[in-house]
């Protein structure tokens, strides 16, 4: 049933941030989000899962409308969606094996040996064998990225939303996330939203883009619309061109 | 003013969250153990030198016009009613509720306690709870055995300083003792512990602004709490004196 955000507002202060944006995962597809740094990318994303309540406007999850869940309704929806956060939001007083349970734990009729077996099933995915029993404290920014995708895929949610997930890493190590966000739609059917400000990595996951400006929506469409497309700000965003909006102006 | 809505929210979430049994129970014992320890140290330190000050205080001010005894039914009294609860509440609401506000603000700022959301971990029910339970629970504990401490040193002193006997000592600490000063005692230092800890969890949840920020609610979080538990120890005394 996918992932809808319509005609969002969101004011933090006098400070608007989302002016009216919309954009749209279809069931089992990825949707990567483009935009500048603090054009709101993060804040839509936290829109999806309720940490954040819209001032105006619906967001759809898997046909429920998340803004008007109550709290039962919203800890329910939440079961079904992961989300890496940005700056991995690890638990800083549990170990990484901890770390990578816990979403486990809070599902009934997982036995504690299922639940090791695929905590460590989650860190081989993501490159990470072995480092179990350590703190976070003791990883380096890319560990601790790797870290928390294995932690948002380890209850194999339907809906899995990445902010920024290859940010900080090493081409080897973005390419072998890109596979995993992958695999996790073929083979479980993941309905994911991206956001990444890395061209080569979107190009890799995406089947549809949303570009985020000014609040608002300046593009969405599939992945050969945005390569032919003529808007000087998606042209500038996607070649890393700033010049090309002011030949435009 | 709106600040104590919200804080009367997240309590009122806190008392809804207790049927979360499963999520809370394990979390409580380990914040027993945790505000345990972070407050005898402190708490005994003080209960101690304060009935040596109380002992020798005493024979001062009777100068022998009041028979001797009456130090020992001022120690009692006093580090039973007044200085054993209020000075553990103000030492624990430095170390207990500063310690609270910096840990979960840091939770905040780094958006762990979104992380939990997340995962469908109620915040409340899983940080909250557990710490004000364990307030709760270890204030008046704490308490108990500062009470025992600074008595024990008044006791002391009167041997070694004041040249009474042990005698003469216990006889003024039971000349005046009700069984309602425990109760007494007892009403006060849980409430302090139900303050210093909600109030803790309430501008740690709050926190905004990294480390800056976490600096901030911690020292709103002692001073409030600090204020809250003398205008309470009023409130108690007028009520149920
Ligand atoms: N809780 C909040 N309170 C106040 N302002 C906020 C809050 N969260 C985000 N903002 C503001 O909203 C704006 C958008 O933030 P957001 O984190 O969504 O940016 P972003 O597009 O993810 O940027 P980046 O690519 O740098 O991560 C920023 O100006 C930020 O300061
Ligand atoms: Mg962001």
């Amino acid at each position: 049933m996918g992932i809808e955000i319509r005609d969002v507002h969101k004011a933090f202060g006098s400070k608007e941030v989302l002016r009216g944006f919309s954009a749209e995962a279809h069931d089992g597809e990825t949707l990567v989000i483009l935009g500048g740094s603090g054009s709101g990318k993060s804040v839509t994303l936290k829109h999806i899962v309720g940490l954040l309540a819209p001032d105006r406007g619906e967001v759809w999850v898997d046909g429920l409308r998340v803004d008007e869940l109550d709290r039962e309704g919203l800890f329910e929806l939440r079961r079904n969606v992961g989300y890496v956060f940005q700056f991995a939001a690890l638990f800083d007083s549990m170990t990484v094996a901890e770390n990578v349970g816990m979403g486990l734990k809070r599902l009934t009729g997982v036995s504690k040996e299922d639940r090791m077996r695929r905590v460590e099933e989650c860190l081989e995915r993501v490159d990470m064998v072995g480092y179990g029993e350590r703190l976070p404290a003791e990883l380096s920014g890319g560990q601790k990225k790797r870290v928390g995708i294995a932690r948002a895929i380890a209850t194999e949610p339907r809906y899995i939303l990445y902010d920024e997930p290859t940010t900080g890493l090493d081409p080897m190590t973005r390419a072998v996330i890109d596979q995993l966000i992958n695999r996790m739609k073929a083979e479980l059917g993941v309905t994911g939203i991206v956001i990444t400000h890395d061209m080569e990595s979107a190009f890799r996951v995406a089947d549809r883009f949303a570009m985020i400006h000014d609040g608002k929506q300046q593009f969405q469409g599939s992945p050969d619309e945005i390569r032919s497309s003529a808007d000087p700000m998606v042209r500038a965003f996607i070649e890393g061109r700033p010049e090309l909006i002011e030949e435009a102006e | 003013m709106v600040g104590l809505g919200q804080w009367g929210r997240m309590v009122w979430e806190a008392i809804v969250s207790l049927r979360d049994v499963d999520v809370w129970l394990g979390l409580t014992l380990r914040q027993l153990t945790r505000v345990g320890v972070d407050s005898v140290p402190i708490a005994l330190f003080i209960a101690m030198f304060t009935g040596i000050v109380l002992a020798l205080q005493a024979s001062y001010t009777f100068t022998g016009a009041i028979p001797l005894y009456f130090v020992g039914v001022l120690v009692g009294k006093t580090m039973m009613l007044e200085l054993g609860p209020v000075l553990t509440g103000l030492a624990l609401s430095g170390r207990v509720g500063a310690n609270i506000s910096a840990e979960l603000g840091t939770m905040r700022v780094t958006e762990q306690i979104d992380a939990l959301e997340t995962m469908a971990y109620p915040p409340v029910a899983y940080l909250v709870v557990p710490r004000v339970l364990a307030g709760i629970i270890m204030f008046p504990l704490v308490t108990a055995l500062a009470i025992g401490v600074g008595i024990a040193a008044g006791w002391l002193t009167s041997l070694q300083l004041l040249d009474m006997s042990t005698y003469e000592f216990v006889y003024g600490l039971t000349l005046f003792f009700q069984p309602f000063d425990v109760t007494f005692a007892m009403v006060k230092t849980i409430s302090f512990g139900f303050v210093v800890t909600s109030i803790g969890c309430f501008y740690g949840f709050r926190t905004r602004g990294g480390a800056e920020g976490v600096g901030r609610s911690t020292t709103q979080a002692v001073v409030v709490s600090s204020m809250v538990i003398l205008v309470l120890d009023a409130f108690w005394a007028i009520t149920l004196l």
